[in-house]
């Protein structure tokens, strides 16, 4: 019935132009965030307990990055220097600022020692310009644990975008 | 056409349309529930020593351990949005270089659960909070009116160390309580000194200025003294 070859060239083309529009108005939607909070992640997903039980694996967190004069209990997500993963820890200590740059020392909620043996070999303290990418400010439960299926099982990601693309595609009105 | 997969589509775009807006409804409640906290923090001791502050420090280095008093009364920040506090006092100092703003360091850190959060083993329970396993009245309303500490000569949490090494003999230190609320869903929100809608600002919540004296011989001091109080992280060792 629904049969790819039963479809005009023209209803084709169209399906496809659809599925792609759905796509980069997606991407636009997120680089506009980006730009509007100021931070190359908008919307990050918890990985790790760390934060428990503020928060847990899966949690949707919001970021903030606009306002770089980060206090001393405020959450940020930083990535450690030569490793892409975002973390999401509490500030602790802040040093430094004013005309030099802003030093801070964050440690887990859930752990019992602070993150200077998570930093890069040599640093012992977060540069606020440099390595944090956002403030904590809004809090979704749950509902980003889609992503950590789709990293832990990659078929999963097959799976998905070619339904996804079925149904835009055999979508008729 | 009204296939299997139109109608699953349907019902769970209306389901996921209905679940953001009550979610939105909730987090917005927080806003409008007044908001009046009082608390009042003491001074009880300050001493600077020499040494390794932490197990894992590498190495030896000037530190300050501060014990304090605190009572608060914090318990409108618990409304049925909110799932915990995390409640903590930072000192702060000034800097060495003029050019630098003033530093700021956690001293002491708990997690004050709300009645409808689960038990968690990092939430703080007070001194001489009652077993909540025993269907006592008195423990019930202990539960239901979180936020309300009354420590006297409590120990630190995290003793403070500065980048230069030095912290010995600093003037104009102060102490603070801080807060950030944590909700069921929606916004973050800290302690705030002035008034913001129904939020009244932290009444008390300072110290007044005092100074960190000069380096005591840790010889003299008896290693009691310098103790820290324990969370209940559970994470020991290296951090996750």
């Amino acid at each position: 019935m629904l049969n790819l070859s039963s479809l005009q060239p023209r209803q084709l083309a169209a399906q496809i132009l659809n599925f792609a529009l759905v796509l980069s108005t997606a991407f636009m939607l997120w680089k506009g965030l980006s730009v509007a909070t100021d931070s190359p992640s908008p919307i990050v997903v918890v990985l790790s307990g760390s934060m428990e039980p503020a928060f847990q694996r899966g949690d949707l967190l919001f970021l903030w990055n606009r306002g770089q004069d980060t206090q001393v209990g405020e959450v940020v997500v930083y990535n450690v220097r030569g490793k892409d993963i975002p973390i999401v820890h509490r500030v602790v200590r802040r040093f430094g600022g004013g005309t030099g740059p802003l030093r801070l020392l964050t440690k887990g909620d859930n752990n019992a020692a602070d993150d200077t043996e998570l930093y890069a070999r040599g640093q012992s303290f977060l540069n606020r310009q440099e390595d944090v990418i956002g403030s904590v400010v809004g809090y979704i439960p749950f509902v980003g644990y889609v992503t950590i299926l789709l990293s832990e099982y990659p078929w999963l990601k097959t799976v998905m975008l070619g339904l996804m693309g079925l149904t835009v595609v055999l979508q008729r009105e | 056409m009204h296939s299997t997969l139109v109608r699953a589509q349907t019902a769970f775009g209306f389901f996921t349309t209905v679940a953001f807006c009550v979610a939105a409804l909730i987090a917005l409640s927080g806003f409008v529930s007044p908001q009046t906290p009082s608390a009042d923090i003491k001074l009880r001791n300050v001493q600077v020593v020499r040494g390794r502050p932490n197990y894992y420090s590498t190495k030896k280095e000037e530190y300050a351990h501060i014990k304090f008093d605190l009572d608060t009364d914090l318990s409108t920040l618990f409304t049925w949005n909110t799932k915990q506090v995390f409640l903590y006092i930072t000192a702060t100092y000034p800097s060495l270089k003029p050019s630098e703003p003033p530093s700021s360091a956690i001293i002491w850190d708990a997690i004050l659960a709300s009645p409808s959060a689960p038990w968690h083993q990092n939430q703080y329970e007070a001194p001489g909070t009652p077993d909540t396993r025993k269907s006592d009245p008195e423990a019930q309303k202990a539960i239901a009116a979180p936020g309300i500490l009354h420590l006297q000569n409590q120990r630190p949490k995290y003793q403070i160390t500065d980048y230069t090494g030095k912290v010995a003999n600093r003037s104009d230190v102060v102490l603070e309580l801080g807060w950030n609320v944590q909700p069921w869903v929606g916004a973050l929100t800290w302690r705030g000194w002035s008034d913001w809608g129904v939020w009244k600002g932290l009444k008390g919540g300072r110290t007044e200025r005092f100074g960190f004296p000069g380096v005591k011989e840790r010889v003299k001091v008896q290693k009691e003294d310098l103790g820290t109080a324990k969370g209940g992280e559970g994470n020991r060792g290296k951090p996750a």
